[in-house]
């Protein structure tokens, strides 16, 4: 089909994706002077008509109709648990919910903005160190991401600036200075706000969590504290609770997002062009492979063209960046049964379970304030800030109140407590309850990498471009249930800290696999992963492909495998880290920036 | 017939917003046939029953929600992934068959009743609420076989519209008065939590608002 | 001091000579360097005088033409000034071209309709009007345009009765030039500003009252405290008083505040709307910082208009504190709480920067509400600017809010937090109703 379509005239960046990691690149490669096609497949999109208030608070479009996420009638993936079955089509939403449309999930996302424990990015290395190699469990591809936290810092400071991130720092410069993480690493500086206030369900948490001797803090949230004017001259307004985060654009302009804080400067820029309903088809490659040319995508009228660019920047969704490999020839396939090859390897999710705590029927927990970054987290049992060497395994979970806001429709689906019916006069009264009285608290726990865990080409089902879904082969593995049960027997501590009248500690069961129909969460991660090996990263740590060195590709496809914090953070540092290298370094001498 | 008055009994027309100034018309279904309607309307009151916790699905015009449905994209399954091959699978990989929510719906009514009809001689709308609430439960455990759909797979097409019916913005069809909201203590469109983030322990004593500004 | 403006003017934002270039036309240059300067400084003068506000179709062509302007006795359409020759004003000679700006003479020797501010540009100076004559000959990119025929009923379709208009109300240039020599300013910023506000930037054109007979009843400070005390209805909007009142003017914003406002549309106590958007975004975003100071210390030496003078306004909390109680029963409590405290919040005092305070606004307690009636009918786009790169927008509530509940919304804001404008009724609401183009939302939402 490339060779059919129309050749647009060259620019010198073709970005493929305008959510974040999109937007952050495209604003680096205008900022060195460079041209820059962004192309987002899906709608253009803005908080003035997204977010309309109060049009937009509609519970139902929103989080049930999935009016701002990926249309799975025109490309989906299929998932199987184990090689051995045939993937079937992820037809409707439910475990996960990618983004779709100018500003991708980070239009919709809730806003929690970690940096990562620097602990887990050289995971590998530390587990050796603290409990020799053989502590690694048979079949887990456990790995380094050949970055450390130190090199990252000023990345994960400059998006925070940019973001707005509201959040209590712990250290600076070595020196403690405010009630943040105790297990969080140093700082260059302050949060650019100061933490959300907790809503009460949090403070009763902190309390809690305090009295049963762990070491509560705020958790870093990119929805604004108050009025904030971020780096590049771009404004937010405060979060004022309303609990309409996950699944919406924040029409106070106070979460962030690539729409708020990063494109209404950008598109005012003469080097950037941003084209919607776009679908990236294929990475051009020249004869030998050894470089792009440019993008070939199918434009809003269905004509395939081409845009040939010097450089290519996949800031796609984790599991598009990692087909848009399979499909271009970017890097070679993973092969499980020899577990060689790098694309698709390490396929990771995040292990999340939520608990309940019911507390007396005087207390009203008005779980519809809320702020989706907001709350309350402790990370005793997260990365390595615990010897896991009787627990033998391998891996963490930060324990948190996130409440970002319950609403009706999921109350009522969410029900009562275990053993109540889900429909009739017991569920009500149930499900009543359990909403004007009760608390979650969840494990968000991370997920290790395995041999038999990866991505592929599906060999059945097709796209609405006739082009080969994505296979995810994916089940929850012994390790990291033992950790989740581990870790949320600890919120039993807390809950009985709190004075519960009853506890719901939802734990991982042995033997039941990964389930598509329920939501769990979209923090997918891995297959193509940055490291410092080629043979088992398809990426080095600058993010740029190993055998195209023309090509970077961005985005939680990165991580070698996952972690106990949400992506979001991580994804823009690599960004700007990756843009740091490519600014200082490839546009001056371009090729492979590591041997 | 049950049914038609099972029309009379339930449906009302859509409020003009904001205030009410003409007594409610009969809503008359679109999609749903009189036969499918009387069941609608007597299942929806069985998952959601009037008691002493607040109004039951049909008080919510939860009928006429998913009625009004049927006409959006949705409910001809445009967000879903549709093509072909159709394979069955474990459950947990998900929902694999070739229909949309409005051939749920056709088939699965029709099914409820053809076991209504097979154990009891009459339609599942004329009878007796326990003898309802065992074919409902029959379906969530999918111990009744419809020939061309698992009865479960049905019957939580239509737990999950009920649930949307009661507690989405009026806007949208049901949710009538805002009587969902109001028994839930969910104050819907208002979203502005500023004055009691941190009033901790107090009651928040106003009352829900809907999209167009319709008040409880 | 003796010279009427200081010559303050100064080598340009590399953004206005941008502006410059990219409408270069065939440059019929002799001199360059000289003549780019004057292009430049007619480029200035034409961003001062705002001239894109009106002849600048929104998505045209600049200069073009094809803007509707609604006035009370019909609607213009304002022409093509680009140098066309067939369409626009490219057959004028200086001698025309200086006369239409003063005295409202077209080259064919008609009047114009008032709606082009000639009795302000009268005050332009001579150098300001050469340097405009130049920009538009050679800085403007020439574009045939026919803008069709003024759209105003029968008489005023007549130019005839205009000239008459013209000849009683309009200035004679000489005269202004003579009273401009007579007044001194102690201070050359307030001598510009007086220069900018009462000139080319025809600020009283809208926010100074106009008689019967359609002229204002001011053109400039001197003439007394009507001048800038608040305008008629143009385009629906009802420009506030731009004088000291403390209430209803702008006694309370300093120097900065209003720096700021021009520069951005935006500061702590207010944000722009209505027409102002405009001439902030053609305008008064593009000058320099320090003709925005010059305005600004020009704008505070006017008095306040009123009298008796109002008390001061001053914060009262019985409002805040009743919602905050969760007691919604004064009229429009409720429906503000629902609709508008989310970002206005219960205080009234909003996000200052991001959503404008409703406490102590001139807008919300201007005698006439209209302005904030039709706001909360049709919604506003606070538009981006150059140092402000942000949009916001306020949703219009037309569609979810009928009369009697707009009423009762905007007689709370107009009585609370030490608010003392007197309530409106559903029937000031419908009468603005009417008026609403079916436009809206605005055709072009901001992007982010």
């Amino acid at each position: 089909m490339s060779d059919d379509a129309r050749r647009l005239k060259p620019v010198d960046v073709v970005i493929v994706g305008g959510g974040w990691a999109g937007s952050i690149m495209a604003k680096e490669m205008t900022e060195a002077g460079r041209s820059v096609v962004m192309l987002e497949r899906g709608p253009d999109r803005s908080t003035a008509s997204e977010g309309a208030y109060p049009a937009s608070i509609d519970e139902l479009e929103a989080n049930f109709r999935y009016k701002l996420f990926q249309d799975l009638s025109k490309n989906t993936v299929t998932i199987r648990n184990n090689s051995q079955q045939t993937a079937l089509p992820y037809r409707r939403m439910a475990a996960f919910l990618p983004g779709e449309g100018v500003g991708g999930a980070g239009l919709h996302w809730s806003g929690v903005h970690f940096r990562i424990p620097p602990d887990d990015l050289r995971m590998r290395s530390r587990v050796i160190e603290k409990y020799g190699a053989r502590f690694i469990p048979e079949g887990m591809n456990l790995q380094d991401y050949g970055v450390t936290y130190e090199e990252l810092e000023p990345f994960f400071d400059r998006a925070e600036k940019v973001f707005g991130t509201s959040g209590e720092p712990y250290m600076i410069n070595g020196k403690v200075v405010g009630k943040g993480n105790v297990f969080s690493p140093s700082r260059s500086d302050h949060f650019p706000l100061p933490a959300l206030k907790d809503v009460y369900t949090a403070h009763l948490f902190r309390k809690a969590a305090e009295e049963a001797g762990f070491h509560p803090y705020s958790l870093p949230a990119a929805n604004a504290s108050r009025q904030y004017v971020n780096p590049y001259g771009a404004q937010m307004g405060p979060c004022n609770f309303c609990g309409y985060c996950s699944g919406y654009a924040c029409y106070m302009y106070s979460k962030a997002s690539p729409n708020v804080n990063i494109l209404p400067v950008l598109r005012q820029h003469p080097l950037f062009d941003l084209r919607a309903g776009c679908h990236v088809l294929k990475v051009e490659l020249d004869a030998d492979g050894r470089r792009a040319t440019g993008v070939t995508y199918t434009d809003p009228d269905g004509k395939v063209v081409t845009q040939p660019a010097e450089l290519v920047i996949l800031t796609a969704f984790q599991f598009h960046n990692v087909r848009l490999m399979l499909l271009s020839g970017i890097g070679r396939p993973y092969d499980p049964v020899r577990n060689e090859g790098v694309v698709g390897r390490n396929f990771v999710y995040q292990n999340v379970t939520t608990s309940n705590v019911w507390l007396d029927r005087g207390i009203e927990t008005n779980q519809y304030i809320g702020a989706g970054g907001g709350g309350v987290a402790f990370d005793d049992f997260n990365s390595e800030n615990f010897d896991h060497g009787p627990l033998g395994f391998v891996g963490g979970s930060p324990v948190w109140v996130n409440q970002a806001g319950v609403r009706a429709i999921a109350a009522a689906h969410s029900g009562g407590p275990p053993g109540t019916p889900r429909w009739g006069s017991a569920w009500k009264a149930g499900m009543i309850d359990t909403y004007r009285h009760s608390l979650r608290i969840d494990a968000h726990g991370s997920n290790m990498a395995y041999r038999d865990v990866y991505l592929d080409l599906d060999p059945t089902w097709k796209d609405a471009y006739g082009q080969p879904l994505l296979r995810m082969t994916f089940d929850w593995k012994d390790n990291d249930i033992r950790m989740n049960r581990y870790v949320v027997d600890k919120i039993g501590d807390v809950a009985k800290a709190m004075g519960a009248r009853r506890v719901n500690l939802t734990k991982r069961e042995f033997g039941r696999p990964f389930d598509t129909r329920q939501y769990q969460t979209t923090h997918l991660g891995g297959g193509a992963v940055m490291g410092s090996d080629p043979g088992t990263s398809a990426l080095n740590r600058y993010l740029q492909s190993w055998d195209v060195h023309n090509v970077f590709v961005i985005g939680a496809n990165a991580f070698p495998q996952g972690t106990g914090y949400n992506p979001t953070g991580m994804v823009a540092a690599l960004a700007y880290w990756a843009a740091h290298h490519i600014r200082t370094t490839y546009l001056a001498h371009p090729g492979p920036l590591a041997g | 017939m049950r049914g038609l008055a099972g029309i009379a009994a339930c449906g009302t027309s859509l409020a003009s917003r904001p205030a009410r100034s003409h007594p409610p018309a009969p809503y008359v279904p679109r999609f749903f046939t009189p036969i499918e309607w009387a069941f609608l309307t007597a299942a929806c009151d069985r998952l959601i029953p009037a008691d002493e916790n607040g109004p039951g699905a049909c008080a919510l015009d939860v009928p006429r929600f998913i009625d009004m449905q049927m006409d959006t994209p949705y409910a001809f399954g445009a967000q879903w992934y549709m093509q072909a091959p159709f394979v069955q699978g474990p459950d947990n990989l998900g929902y694999q068959l070739p229909h949309a929510p409005r051939d749920l719906y056709r088939r699965g009514i029709a099914g409820m009743n053809a076991h209504a009809a097979t154990r009891h001689g009459r339609p599942f709308a004329d009878l007796a609420p326990a003898l309802q609430d065992d074919l409902l439960r029959g379906a969530e455990n999918n111990r009744l076989v419809f020939g061309d759909i698992p009865s479960s797979v049905f019957f939580d097409q239509l737990l999950a519209n009920v649930m949307e019916g009661a507690f989405s913005d009026p806007v949208h069809g049901g949710n009538t008065g805002l009587g969902g909201w109001t028994m839930l203590g969910f104050p819907g469109a208002r979203a502005d939590f500023m004055d009691w983030v941190d009033r901790y322990g107090a009651h928040y004593p106003l009352g829900s608002v809907s999209i167009s500004g319709e008040t409880a | 001091m003796r010279g009427v403006v200081k010559r303050t003017w100064r080598p340009l934002l590399a953004a206005v000579l941008a502006v410059a270039v990219m409408g270069a036309g065939p440059v019929r240059a002799q001199d360059d360097a000289q003549h780019d300067a004057v292009v430049a400084r007619g480029a200035y003068m034409a961003v001062a005088a705002d001239c894109a506000a009106c002849h600048t179709a929104s998505g045209g062509a600049p200069f073009a033409g094809g803007l509707a302007f609604n006035l009370p006795t019909g609607t213009l359409y304002a022409p093509n000034i680009t140098p066309d020759r067939q369409t626009g004003i490219g057959q004028y000679s200086e001698a025309e071209f200086r006369r239409a700006l003063r005295r409202g003479i077209r080259r064919d020797g008609a009047t114009l309709y008032p709606a082009m501010p000639y009795p302000s540009y009268a005050r332009l100076t001579d150098e300001d009007v050469h340097a405009l004559y130049v920009y538009f000959m050679d800085g403007v990119k020439p574009v045939a345009h026919r803008v069709v025929q003024d759209g105003m009923s029968w008489p005023m379709s007549m130019r005839w009765p205009l000239a008459i208009w013209r000849t009683l109300y309009a200035p004679d240039p000489g005269d202004v030039r003579r009273d401009m020599d007579r007044r001194t300013f102690a201070d050359p910023l307030v001598a510009r500003g007086s220069y900018l506000v009462e000139g080319p930037g025809h600020c009283g054109a809208c926010h100074t009252p106009r008689a019967l007979t359609m002229q204002e009843k001011a053109l400039t400070a001197a003439d007394g405290p009507l001048y800038l005390s608040g305008g008629d209805a143009v385009d629906g909007w009802r420009p506030v008083s731009l004088r000291g009142e403390n209430r209803t003017g702008l006694g309370r914003w300093n120097e900065h505040d209003i720096v700021r406002f021009l520069a951005t549309g935006r500061m702590p106590l207010g944000a722009a709307f209505g027409g102002m958007t405009d001439a902030i975004g053609h305008g008064t975003q593009h000058m320099t910082d320090e003709d925005r100071l010059a305005i600004a210390r020009y704008l505070k030496t006017l008095s306040p208009a009123a009298t008796p003078v109002a008390q001061g306004w001053t914060y009262d909390p019985t409002a805040t504190d009743a919602l905050r109680a969760g007691n919604v029963s004064a009229r429009g409590a409720r429906s503000y709480v629902d609709r508008c405290a989310a970002c206005h919040r219960t205080d009234g005092r909003g996000y200052p920067t991001t959503f404008p305070p409703l406490a102590g606004n001139p807008v919300v307690m201007d005698p006439r509400p209209d302005s904030l009636i039709r706001i909360v009918l049709e919604g506003n786009v606070l538009r981006a600017t150059r140092q402000a790169p942000s949009a916001f927008v306020m949703p219009g509530f037309a569609a979810g809010m009928d009369d009697a509940a707009v009423a009762d919304t905007v007689t709370f804001i107009r009585a609370a937090w030490g608010n003392d404008a007197p309530g409106v009724t559903t029937a000031d609401v419908g009468r603005i109703r009417r008026t609403l183009s079916p436009e809206h939302p605005p055709a072009s939402l901001p992007m982010n």
